[in-house]
Formats: C-alpha cells, structure tokens, sequence
C-alpha cells in the first residue's frame, strides 16, 4: 500500500518536467556556474595553496657517495658480506632515497605537494621564481655525514638548507610541515644512535609515510568553490522538494483521485506518510546526485562519507517531514498559497541566510549563527565542517537543529490536519 | 441496501442538501436527476461517505456509515462527476494504481486490469498516456478505475457529460450490462434519456430536495393530466414569447433555439390559439407536435424549469 503510493508518487515527479528541471538541472548548471565563474574570485590563490611547489637540490646522489661510505665502513672495520648488508640497509634507509621516494611519493602527499628533482641548480634564481613555495638542498656529502652521525655516533654537521616563499603561508606551511616531519623522523635515529642502540635495531624501526599524511589530514583542508557551491546547491535545491509533493497532492485533491485514494480505505494518516517518506526518499537520491556529479564532473574528492551519509540521511528525513507538513497546510487551506509562499519567499531568506550563495558569515557573525538555525544552513554547515577534514563529532550540533526541526514538522502536520475530511 | 435518512448539508450558512430520504435496494438501479446545482453531486459524497452530512444518517444495511465506512467502502465503486485520473500515467497504469490501492496484486491484479480494459473498450489504449486520451476514452477510464474491486454497488455522477453521441451510447450500453449482472445502481444526470434507459426508480431534485420520487410510470402519471407541444418556429420572437404566457395562463413555455416547448393541462385544445399569436406577431410555425408525456415533461411541470441549462 505505502509502496503503491510512493511508487505513484515517483512517477508523477518524474512524469512532470517542471520538477526534472528544479530538482536536478537548475543545482548541476547553477554548481557549474558558480564553482567555475565564482571558483577564480573566491578561491584566489588559495585554490593553488591546495598544491604546494618543492625544488629539492640534491648536489649529491647515493652512486655519487657510495664510495666515500664504502671507504669509510672499510675504516670502521667492516668487510665482506657484513659490509655489504650494512650497505644495503643503509641505501635503503638513506633519508634523502626515503623522502624522495617514499614521502613525496605518497599519492595522499601527491595532492599537496609538487615536487622538482633538480641537481646542481642555483638556488639564487630559484628563489625568483615566485611559483616555488620551497627549496631544499641537499649538501654534497650528506648521505656520508648521516650514516657517520646516525649509526657511528661521529657528529656531524647535517647542513640541509630549506628556504620557503613566505608569499603563500598555506603552501609554505604545507612544505614545511611535511619537511618537519621528515626531520623528526631522522632525527630520531639520531637520538637512538646516540643512546648508544645499534644500527641494526635503529634500521628496524621504520619510518612512517603515514604519519605525515596524518600530520596533513589534521590540516584543516581549504573547502574551494567547487566543493561550497555544490553544498549549497545541493541544500538549496532539496528545499523544492516539499513544495512539488504538497502540490500535488492538492492536485490529487482538485482531482477528485483523492476521493478514490480514500474510498479505497487508505487513511490520511498512512496517505501523509507516504508523502513524508517519498519526500526524504527524493531528496536523498537527488542529493546523491549532486554529490556524484560534484565528484566525477568537478573532481571533488569526498571524505568521510559515513559522517557525509548521517548528515544527508538526517536532512533528507527533514525534507520528507516539511513535505508532509506542506501537504497537510494545503489540505487545510485548500490553495496552492502556502507552497508559493515557501517557494518564492522562505526558500530565498533560507538559502542566504544557510549560506548558499556566499558566506553569510563574512558579513556577519550574527547572521552567520543564525543561518545555522535553517535545516539548510544547519546541514550545509555540518557538511563544510566534515569536508575540513574535522570529526564526526562536530555534526552533532547540527543534526540537532535538524531533529528538533523534523519534531516541529510532524507535530505540525499532527495539529493542522484536516480532521473533517478534505473532501468539504 | 444504502439508504439516506433525512440527510442534510450546509455549507457555512448554505443549505445545499435539504432533507433527504432515500433508498437503494440491492440489485435496483435507482436515477437521480435535476439541475445544474440542485444538489446531487452533494448528496452522492455523502452516501458514499466522502463527506459527513450536517444532520441525517446514511445507513448500510442498517448500520451508520459515519462511524465505521469500511463496509459499504469496500463494495463501493464510485464514478466522480470530474475525471479523477492520473493525466500523467498510462491507462494500464492508473488502473494498477487504483487496484493495489484496493489491495489487489499481482496475478489477480492483472487479469482484473485486462478484464475491465475489455469492458470499457480500451485495451488497445492501455499502454498511452491519459493525457493523450479524447474525451470519452478519459471517461469511459474515469468508470474502469471504479470497477477493478468488483463493487457490488455503483454510484455515477454523470459519467457521460461532455462526451459525443457514440461513446454515450456505448457507456450506456457497458453500463446496462453491469445492472443486467445484478450490481444495484445510482446513476446521476442531466440526460433524462439516460435514466429512463437504465433505472427502474428516479428520484427528482431541486434546490437540495426531493421534490418527486416513483417509477418511471408512477412519475409519468404525475403528468399524464398535462400535454407537450412542440413548436418548430423560423424565428424566435420575444414578444410571441410573452403573448403566449399571457393568452394561455396554464401553460409553461420554454425556448430552445428554434424550438418551443409548451406544457399545459390535457383539457385545454390550444392549437388555434397558438397559431393566431404566431399570425399575429409575424411568427411561421414549421412544425407542430403533441407529445406524450416524458420524464423532461415531468422535470418541466414539476420545476417549471428545464433540466439543462
Ligand atoms: N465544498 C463546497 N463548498 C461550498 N459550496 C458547495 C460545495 N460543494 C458544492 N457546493 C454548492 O452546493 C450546491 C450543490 O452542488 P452540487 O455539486 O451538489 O450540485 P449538482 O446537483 O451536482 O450540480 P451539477 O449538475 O452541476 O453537477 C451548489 O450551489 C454548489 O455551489
Ligand atoms: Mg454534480
């Protein structure tokens, strides 16, 4: 039974251009729009800060020094197959071979950091090339002076040079942090090597790429315009929803069909439930949509889609109590009134203040904290938040404001339903 | 049987069922006819519990319907005045809908479908878009999606306003046929041809109430004292109009285009006379008819007014 109606109800949607339209053209083309005419101004350079640039000037390489360390292992008193598995941990664990190779190589790291292998280049001219965000050189005998400092316990100078472009903090910050960690990590075979630990059992405990993306990840990630936009839409649009249901339900009224639904032995109650539940189940899909096309056409790369899935799964339930509530203030009044109402005004009032056209916030604080209190404002915040890369956590507040939202809904539509039959 | 027992609406301050007693044996088709307005359309939502009457009771098999409809509800079939149909769905589909609504599925559901189809002349239309569909194939789907839960009981408001003489006539047919199967019948209209063709028992309204009710032959006899002419005039002159009404007191006179319609007492032998106004006021009668009494006649003398607009 509740099937036959949603099922009805899903047809009638998608039989009826006019919701195709609003529903799912009107967010893809207005998202495109935004995400790439707004994407320039808004984003400015941040939108590059995402992708730092890194020259590493490597004056040395492992070949070049292999004799130098071979020659100095000899020296320590190391020879055959000893000196040989010495030789290859040491290769292995060079830390020049584990940044390269290892860190920068990283796919998450990837999407942070450029980098540029160069040898013997002039770190001068480098440095007006206002592209590069960070030089690091590697002095010529490096790789000797580490495995001599690390594992011989001969303190050596390590004389890397960083220099970072203080024009982009974001980016500068991003080189400089992965740069950190990668210190701190060799650093710390340093600490072991002077606390008098072998090599053999320094070499065992290995470095970790995944600290360093980590480290990235607790970055809060830059929400570009492609990512807003597509949030704001997508909370905007869904907000349509409501309003074609409760239409045409008044049309099932108009129609008479009602009176059939009715005859039938369908009560209004499992009648509006349908209705609330084709409500929630439209604009998930739609909204799944929204989130798909922003992933393959714009490229947005999603994360945490279980505290994504909560939050969309709680708006939509939202959506689906409004269009109950919608439905129920139609049957009462029995004119198209209040869904134009909802449409023309309180969807606009809603959308600016929820922040889906610009943040509102940047105007004001006040707004801002207020817009949190619209179910789109709410979500569309709790969104942004998950996409920074925060914790499931932060949606709690909002899922709240949603909840207490649905409860008004239902309440609503439990007060105002027509009683008396619609029929009169 | 349903019966109506002094049923009554109001709209606000509007009465617009006003008293109404009726009844609806099992197996019996029963008319009910009168204007645009008196009340019909009304009356039928309350007997099939769509809205609740202002005072009265409307009784299936001796139980009220106001507490508990799901009885009657369930061998109800209700045919609206208006075309109640998903304009978007194809036939096939708004007849699924209407039958899962009623709990019908799968297997029985689909031959139930192919079987009304068949009734209704439009399985070679099953598959298009109502929208699409004329006039008459709309309302001959507007009566299908009634039947699909075999109703034992058929109320139709007007099923075939607006439609053209062929698919009337093939309404009436299909409908004949459900009465012929023992279903009972309340057929509403404004087409008093439809009636006489398909009911045993008409009830006549006006202004909310009942103003007449009987066989056709019982009501028939109410005018049996009365005759029709029918005049074919070349052109209609308001003032052979008035000269009428005045020069034949008894007689109620109505304008139709080019015809006339003069109802008056048997007694009376008004030929004469009528020609003499015609002569008088320039007016060439074409034809002349004297006509036995019908159910239009009986609406006429008892309203004094037409039954259509
Ligand atoms: N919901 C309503 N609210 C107010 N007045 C109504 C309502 N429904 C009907 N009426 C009024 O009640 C009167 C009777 O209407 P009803 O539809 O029952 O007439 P009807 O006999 O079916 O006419 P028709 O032959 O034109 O269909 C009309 O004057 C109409 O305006
Ligand atoms: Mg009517």
């Amino acid at each position: 039974m509740l099937f036959t109606l949603i099922l009805k109800q899903l047809k009638m949607l998608s039989r009826n251009k006019q919701p195709l339209i609003i529903l799912l053209v009107m967010p893809l083309v207005l998202i495109t729009i935004l995400s790439n005419a707004l994407g320039s101004i808004m984003d400015g350079e941040e939108e590059q800060a995402i992708q730092a640039n890194l020259v590493i000037i490597d004056d040395s390489s492992w070949d070049q020094e292999k004799d130098a360390i071979v020659n100095f292992l000899q020296q320590q008193g190391l020879t055959g197959p000893a000196l040989e598995s010495l030789l290859l941990q040491f290769e292995k664990n060079d830390p020049a071979h584990i940044l390269k190779n290892n860190i920068l190589n990283s796919d998450e790291i990837k999407k942070y950091i450029k980098v540029e292998d160069k040898q013997k280049a002039d770190m001068e001219t480098l440095r007006e090339d206002m592209k590069i965000d960070g030089i690091l050189r590697i002095p010529a005998n490096f790789r000797l002076d580490y495995i001599e400092t690390a594992y011989f316990n001969k303190q050596k100078l390590l004389d890397l040079s960083l220099y970072l472009n203080q024009e982009n903090e974001i980016r500068a910050s991003i080189i400089s942090s992965i740069l950190t960690e990668w210190q701190s990590e060799y650093t710390k075979f340093l600490a072991l090597s002077n606390a008098g630990v072998s090599p053999e059992q320094i070499l065992n405990n290995q470095t970790s790429v995944e600290k360093i993306e980590q480290v990235l990840e607790a970055n809060e990630r830059k929400i570009p315009a492609s990512i807003y936009y597509t949030v704001g839409m997508l909370v905007m649009f869904a907000l349509y929803i409501p309003s074609f249901l409760a239409g045409f339900a008044l049309q099932e009224v108009q129609w008479k069909v009602y009176d059939r639904i009715l005859l039938a032995g369908v009560s209004p109650t499992w009648y509006t439930l349908s209705i609330f539940i084709t409500g929630s189940l439209v604009a998930f899909i739609q909204q799944i949509i929204m989130l798909l096309f922003g992933r393959f056409a714009l490229g947005i790369d999603w994360i945490n889609i279980n505290a994504m899935i909560i939050t969309i799964v709680s708006f939509s339930v939202f959506i689906g109590s409004l269009s109950a509530l919608l439905t129920t203030l139609q049957f009462r009044t029995k004119t198209d009134g209040i869904a134009n109402l909802f449409n023309g005004l309180v969807i606009t009032v809603f959308s600016f203040l929820g922040g889906s056209f610009f943040s509102i916030r940047d105007l004001s604080e006040t707004l801002g904290k207020i817009g949190d209190f619209t179910p789109n404002g709410a979500t569309m915040s709790a969104i942004l938040s998950i996409q920074k890369g925060q914790d499931l956590s932060v949606i709690w507040p909002f899922m709240t404001v949603i909840y207490v939202l649905v409860i008004i809904c239902i309440l609503l539509s439990i007060v105002f339903f027509p009683r008396r039959g619609v029929a009169e | 049987m349903l019966q109506a027992i002094n049923l009554s609406k109001k709209f606000k301050t509007k009465e617009v069922v006003k008293q109404v007693n009726m009844e609806m044996p099992a197996g019996e088709s029963i008319g009910l006819i009168g204007p645009n307005g008196a009340g019909k359309s009304t009356t039928i939502s309350m007997l099939s519990s769509l809205i609740i009457p202002t005072s009265g009771e409307v009784l299936w098999d001796g139980k009220s319907i106001t507490k508990d409809p799901d009885p009657l509800r369930k061998k109800l079939g209700v045919v609206p005045q208006e075309i109640a149909l998903y304009p978007e769905l194809s036939a096939r589909e708004n007849l699924a809908f209407f039958g899962r609504i009623y709990g019908l599925k799968g297997e029985l559901l689909e031959t139930r479908i192919t079987e009304v189809l068949m009734k209704i002349g439009l399985s070679d239309r099953q598959r298009d878009i109502v929208k699409t569909f004329s006039g008459g194939m709309k309302r001959r789907l507007n009566i299908g999606a009634a039947l699909l839960h075999r109703p034992s009981i058929l109320i139709m408001d007007e099923p075939t306003v607006g439609i053209d003489p062929q698919s009337r006539a093939y309404i009436l047919e299909t409908v004949k046929q459900f009465v012929e199967e023992g279903m009972s019948l309340l057929y509403t209209s404004h087409y008093m041809e439809e009636v006489e063709l398909l009911c045993d028992k008409v009830y006549i309204m006006d202004q909310g109430e009942i103003i007449a009710y009987g066989t056709k032959e019982e009501l028939k006899e109410l005018v049996s004292s009365n005759q029709t002419i029918e005049l074919r005039v070349n052109l209609v002159n308001a003032n052979f109009e008035k000269a009428l009404t005045n020069q034949l007191p008894t007689a109620i006179v109505r304008t139709e285009e080019e015809l006339l319609t003069i109802s008056m007492p048997k007694n009376e032998e008004p030929l004469a006379t009528i020609f003499a106004i015609a002569a008088e006021n320039n007016v060439v009668i074409t034809a002349a008819i004297v006509k036995v009494p019908s159910l239009e006649d009986v609406f006429l003398h008892l309203t004094g007014k037409a039954l259509r607009d």
